[in-house]
């Protein structure tokens, strides 16, 4: 079990630590041969710890039960050694957990079948999920959302440029799993290049300059740094910011919350739905406040 | 579930490794919710490879491949569905009984479909994957190249 883990750390490690080079001393392979595939490592470690497994003769239940248990010593050495945090992990087990099972199952009837060699047929994959992430562009989008405020631009306005300290307690489960949550926003000055920023829990600070400053109408931020938590660090950038006010000529106002983001890693599919689901919850609990207080304003 | 991707997602098969991936979840799925099935599975695994020339081998479409010298004759998915290739005549007579089903995907063919649902299928099955054995070795001779190119 162990050492299927570690044959598929190997290649994670090592991409790793050739990223502590810079981009000149690799000769400009430094991202061509880091962060290993997501879907192939998980793949490969279910695959070699099949061959390490192979005297023990595990029927597909207990190949199932060694998989999960070498998923989760895999979920706990890349939070220890590799410095990932706990809401990444909880967000890659699913795909970890199913590559470790299918590699695993497959390996098992490879390696039944011819009982004494790795099958170097399967090398191809290892090469792969080195070469894979080198390939790929960063994956880009943006998160939208919008709520109604019975309120009037001019009373919505300065609730958007800063707002003191939410009250709410968390309401999203990540939140209270012990995701960062944005607390309160400061705002440096009412012009384009000014600074603000955006407080979240834990002390985790975004910090802003404004792009795009149109009184009572329109907020755009470039978002100049993040925060160094291990659940951003290498997967997900988030690079803009925008409110933006249409006044519904009934009294109310209708706010849009943008942010646009760079992904890291892959699958996009499948992180681009968790980032707009965080993303929303993110957005919500600042509008809903910024909402609250225009509302009780008026 | 199963027909859903079988039918509508076929495209998938085309992605490597997919369908295996979504084999494993299948057979995850029978041993969080169906622990019986997945004895049963188990059980006609291993009954299966003791008989005489079969061997393990990957079904293209995920699964446990059943083979007879290099060429595949039946496969388990992970929910539980046998497929066997046999002659079209017994095929349509299996089916005609109800002692099985026509194919799930290719429907009247060659090949029957046989659902594993608890270790009371097991013997039942055993004797289809017996009877799909002896129909390859027989037509070993007629050069029966694979499983995609095996009469359907």
């Amino acid at each position: 079990m162990l050492v299927g883990n570690a044959a598929g750390t190997v290649p994670c490690l090592l991409g790793a630590y050739l990223l502590t080079f810079n981009d000149a001393q690799l000769g400009g392979l430094g991202p061509f041969v880091a962060l290993p595939s997501l879907f192939l490592v998980p793949f490969l470690i279910g695959f070699v710890a099949a061959f390490v497994w192979r005297p023990l003769h595990l029927g597909i239940g207990m190949t199932l039960a060694h998989s999960a248990t070498c998923t989760a010593i895999g979920l706990v050495s890349a939070g220890l050694f590799l410095g990932e945090g706990i809401i990444c992990l909880i967000i890659l087990s699913p795909i970890l957990l199913a590559g470790v099972m299918a590699g695993a199952l497959i390996g098992r009837l490879v390696f039944r079948r011819k009982k004494n060699s790795l099958v170097l047929c399967f090398a191809p994959l290892a090469i792969l999920a080195l070469v894979e992430p080198g390939l790929r562009e960063p994956h880009t989008g943006a998160v939208i959302d919008e709520i109604r405020i019975n309120a009037p631009p001019a009373r919505v306005w300065p609730h958007v440029l800063a707002f003191d300290e939410i009250p709410d307690p968390p309401d999203y489960w990540l939140f209270r799993a012990g995701l960062p949550y944005p607390t309160m926003t400061t705002n440096g000055g009412n012009f384009v290049g000014a600074s603000r920023a955006c407080h979240f829990s834990g002390g985790a600070v975004f910090e802003e300059k404004v792009a795009e400053f149109v009184p009572g109408q329109r907020l755009a931020f470039d978002i100049v740094k993040s925060p160094p938590d291990p659940e951003l660090i290498g997967h997900l950038d988030a690079y803009r910011g925008q409110f933006e006010l249409r006044d519904n000529g009934d009294g109310s106002t209708t706010l849009t919350g943008t942010t646009w983001y760079a992904l890291q890693v892959r699958p996009a599919w499948y992180f681009d739905w968790w980032t707009h689901d965080i993303f929303r919850a993110v957005h919500l609990r600042v509008m809903n406040n910024i909402k609250r207080l225009a509302e009780r304003g008026s | 579930m199963f027909h859903f991707v079988v039918h509508r997602l076929r495209w998938l098969t085309h992605v490597p490794l997919a369908p295996q991936f979504f084999d494993a979840l299948l057979l995850a799925w029978t041993a969080l919710v169906n622990r019986p099935r997945l004895r049963a599975i188990e059980a006609l695994e291993s009954a299966a490879f003791e008989l005489p020339g079969v061997a393990p081998c990957l079904h293209r479409f995920g699964g446990i491949g059943f083979a007879h010298d290099g060429v595949e004759f039946a496969h388990l998915h992970g929910n539980g569905l046998l497929d066997v290739h046999l002659t079209r005549e017994r095929a349509a007579a299996l089916a005609a009984t109800g002692r099985a089903a026509p194919h799930h995907v290719f429907g009247p063919s060659a090949w029957i479909s046989f659902w594993v649902r608890s270790p009371t299928d097991v013997n039942a099955a055993l004797g289809l994957i017996e009877e799909g054995a002896r129909v390859i070795r027989l037509n070993e001779k007629a050069s029966a190249p694979g499983v995609g190119r095996l009469e359907s």
